[in-house]
């Protein structure tokens, strides 16, 4: 659906000769600030996401994340590199297509909100369908629908500075979901809110977007909410990417120390699952263990917390199987040892 | 040991403290370059002090002014100087100087006057005349007074030892402060630039070279000045070259008829389309029946700041109609309509124009400054070469004056608009053009209607001074007042010009809400 290949963005007059500096000698960023005085704020980035997934692009602040994400609706143009939205290449699109591609493509969310704040929810909500042309009547029909949506529909004629933080937000998804876009790019939607309310947006919003199966990029800088939400994430540190994968792959095997480092405080109740626990069959086999008949059976995919509530109530070790057949066996002291290794690296 | 007036550094940071205090000792002589152990000692010492602690440095105090100039401390270095030059002054002035030189000029110019007197005393003796007893008492009174002047002259040559004393005590103040202050202040000199390299540090020959220079140039031109009054011509008066003046006023003038004479085709197209804009205002406020602009005015303060206000301007309007001001102040605001209806349409269109264009907008702002610090009466002189004398160019001139605010607060309006809120916009495809009506203008309002509310209130103060060029109206009145010192007319035009302030004012603020 997202198709990112080899994007640069530099900051600064001399972009185009920084850009090639880098190529052909390969110098780092805080020389590239000196000689040519040009930030990188992303440097060669290739991803794709798949359509209907959540990607996550997780990086602390400075990391390029938001940088990186403006690129897919040509916020910011690229010093090198191509991207391709639904077949679109943006990077071509000229200005007149280029609004028409945002207004209908892309919708976005802000970390703060970016409501207009002398008009009403309703009308903040109708923007994007009032940018395209839409009669006042229709698209006050859809703003409400949606509004309806994320459970705002009596609050539609207050302005929007009257609300809360959490509600502004849920007014900046509507107004996302309004247009009815293809593809959603959300930039930090929830670190300006309070930790309960954002707990119970994030839980929302995924119920949601299992229902609209909307191509979803979703940048967090806490790795707590992108494992929360995302089906994939990306780990960007210094405008790079340096690790692509699920959370389960991202917590198992860090690309590097960094990574590492960054994982290490994750609770890993809810992201391991069976069969990275598991020892197999034959080890089991070998060790000298037997299997009962009235062994608890679980697939493959269950999380460790699952496995953790059966080991208390049976004494047996538990066999995990999967596409039927019986492929590992998780014992008490498999799930101590998972929790100790990952209570290690914190 | 724990001593309860320090704070104890916390576990584990007891390194780092002492690293910092290394870094800091080490770095001084990096920062002094001179006498370095001195003042790492010095410097030390002054920290491990809380408030202000007194340290003595003898060369400052010896040089002064050009230790605290080659030090970089600039602003020391010019405060002591002053100091130190009046206590030079003094001491040469008492020594040297000619104090008496007053009182002997006065002396001799009686002396004169006595020898024509006597004079004419020994010929009226020789005559026989009858003005002897009169000359003889303006002998006597004139010896009187001599006389006292000659002691004042000597009790002024006896004081020139407390003189010089006193600036000898001056100095001596002044040189134990500078020795005294040195070290502290160089030392938060070196706080400063442990965290901004570029302060000045060291010694740097340029600085040493100036402050040297500096000194000794002031110094010894104020003693010279001082001690031998006139001696020197240079020291008294600025040189002046009279024929620079007369050229450049000659070139000015040249300018502004070349502009009278060539530009007669632009000014005059201006003249037109003021006179338009002000007939038609005119005709609307003088020549309506007052009952239909009274109830209108009313009614639109009534519907923007409410029933209160609009009783208020009920009783400013009947004041100005019962004092017979009625007329005057339709003209007045028909021009002010007119200055403030132009300044409005350029200034917003401007300032949008600006806002978003940094170097545009730095370019307009010295003309803008220009425009309203210049007094009205200098650029009065070119609008009526241009323009004549009458209404055009008191619109002008009002709005030379009145017109910046829009301006300004236009671009600071627009300025303001939250970067995230256009970026969201931007972000649904937004045009232009939408931005700017949608997003920009509507968050910049208030802004911008302030602006509109000052320029319309600078445009009021220009009423007197419009008057001065033609324009009829309540300035006249005031203007009239003023010549023939007519107080209490004076007083009730200006408090119709007032009122008409306030219901403008309130009609736009209370917009506003």
């Amino acid at each position: 659906m997202i198709e990112v290949s080899g994007v640069w963005k530099l900051f600064g007059d001399a972009s185009e000769a920084a850009l090639a500096a880098i190529r052909s000698e390969g110098i780092g960023k805080s020389e590239v600030l000196e000689r040519f005085n040009v930030v990188v704020g992303v440097a060669d980035v290739n991803l794709d996401v798949q359509r209907g997934e959540i990607f996550c692009v997780m990086g602390l602040s400075g990391s390029g994340k938001s940088t990186l994400v403006r690129h897919f609706n040509r916020l910011l143009d690229p010093t090198a590199g191509s991207i391709t939205i639904d077949g679109t290449d943006v990077t071509a699109l000229s200005p007149t297509a280029l609004r028409s591609f945002r207004n209908k493509t892309i919708g976005m969310v802000f970390q703060n909100f970016a409501l207009l704040p002398h008009r009403s929810v309703i009308d903040n909500v109708a923007m994007p369908l009032e940018i395209r042309g839409v009669n006042k009547n229709a698209r006050l029909r859809q703003a409400a629908s949606i509004l309806d949506v994320v459970e705002l529909g009596a609050w539609g004629n207050k302005f929007a500075h009257e609300l809360s933080g959490g509600m502004q937000q849920r007014v900046g998804l509507a107004r996302a979901l309004a247009a009815d876009p293809d593809v959603l790019l959300m930039d930090e939607p929830f670190s300006a809110l309070d930790p309960l309310i954002r707990r119970q947006l994030q839980d929302e919003f995924v119920r949601l977007s299992a229902s609209l199966k909307k191509t979803t990029v979703f940048i967090t800088h806490d790795l707590d909410e992108a494992v929360r939400v995302g089906d994939r994430i990306a780990i960007m540190r210094d405008g790079r990417v340096v690790q692509i994968g699920t959370a389960e792959d991202i917590v198992m095997n860090p690309a590097d120390d960094y990574v590492a480092d960054f994982v290490a405080g994750i609770s890993r109740l809810k992201i391991m699952r069976a069969h990275a626990v598991m020892q197999t069959i034959d080890a089991w086999q070998a060790s000298g263990g037997s299997l009962t008949a009235d062994a608890p059976r679980q697939p493959a995919d269950e999380p460790l917390s699952t496995l953790i509530t059966l080991a208390i109530d049976n004494d047996s070790p538990i066999v995990i199987e999967e596409d039927g057949r019986d492929v590992g066996v998780v014992t008490r002291s498999d799930i101590l040892r998972t929790i100790i290794e990952g209570a290690e690296v914190s | 040991m724990n001593r309860l007036d320090e704070p104890s550094v916390l576990l584990g940071g007891e390194t780092a403290a002492n690293a910092l205090a290394a870094e800091r000792r080490n770095r001084v002589p990096q920062f002094v370059r001179t006498h370095t152990d001195y003042y790492t000692r010095q410097f030390e010492h002054i920290g491990n002090r809380s408030g202000f602690t007194p340290t003595f440095n003898m060369m400052a105090g010896l040089l002064g002014s050009i230790w605290f100039g080659a030090r970089g401390l600039w602003n020391w270095a010019v405060m002591f100087l002053i100091i130190e030059v009046v206590g030079f002054v003094q001491i040469a002035r008492g020594l040297f100087g000619d104090l008496a030189a007053g009182a002997r000029e006065r002396v001799a110019s009686i002396e004169n006057t006595l020898e024509l007197r006597r004079q004419q005393l020994a010929s009226a003796i020789e005559s026989g005349s009858d003005k002897i007893a009169v000359y003889e008492r303006t002998v006597k009174s004139l010896e009187d007074n001599i006389g006292g002047i000659r002691l004042e002259a000597q009790a002024m040559e006896e004081q020139g030892v407390w003189i010089a004393l006193s600036g000898l005590v001056v100095l001596f103040l002044v040189k134990l402060v500078q020795a005294l202050v040195a070290n502290t202040a160089l030392e938060r000199r070196f706080s400063d630039w442990l965290s901004d390299p570029t302060v000045r540090h060291g010694m740097p020959t340029r600085d040493s070279v100036l402050a040297a220079i500096f000194v000794v140039v002031i110094l010894v031109t104020a003693m010279l000045h001082y001690s031998f009054p006139g001696s020197i011509a240079l020291l008294s008066e600025f040189p002046t070259l009279p024929s620079i003046r007369l050229t450049a006023i000659s070139v000015v003038e040249g300018f502004f008829s070349f502009a009278v004479l060539h530009g007669e085709v632009l000014f005059d197209a201006i003249t037109r389309g003021i006179r338009l804009l002000l007939d038609t205002l005119e005709l609307v406020f003088v020549q309506t029946p007052w009952i239909v602009i009274a109830s209108f005015i009313i009614l639109l303060t009534w519907l923007s700041a409410g029933v209160s206000t609009a009783i208020f301007s009920g009783a400013f309007l009947a004041y100005m109609g019962l004092l017979g001001f009625w007329d005057k102040a339709m003209t007045t605001l028909a021009l002010l309509g007119t200055a403030a209806c132009l300044s409005i349409i350029i200034g917003i269109p401007l300032g949008m124009f600006a806002a978003r264009r940094p170097r545009f907008y730095s370019a307009i702002q010295p003309i803008m400054d220009f425009m309203q610090t210049m007094p009205a009466f200098v650029f009065m002189i070119p609008v009526i070469a241009f323009f004549g004398t009458g209404k055009p160019a008191a619109v002008v001139t009002t709005m030379i004056f009145g017109g910046t605010p829009v301006v300004r607060l236009t671009v600071l309006g627009l300025r303001g608009v939250p970067e995230h809120v256009r970026e969201a916009a931007v972000s649904f495809g937004a045009s232009k053009w939408y931005l700017l009506t949608r997003v920009d203008l509507p968050l910049a309002a208030p802004s911008i209607r302030a602006g509109i509310n000052q320029t319309i209130m600078l445009s009021l103060a220009m009423v007197v001074v419009a008057s001065l060029i033609g324009a009829k109206g309540l300035g006249e009145d005031v203007l009239e007042a003023l010549q023939y010192a007519n107080v209490g007319q004076g007083i009730l035009a200006g408090f119709a010009i007032l009122f008409c302030a306030m219901i403008l004012d309130r009609i736009v603020q209370g917009a506003r809400k």
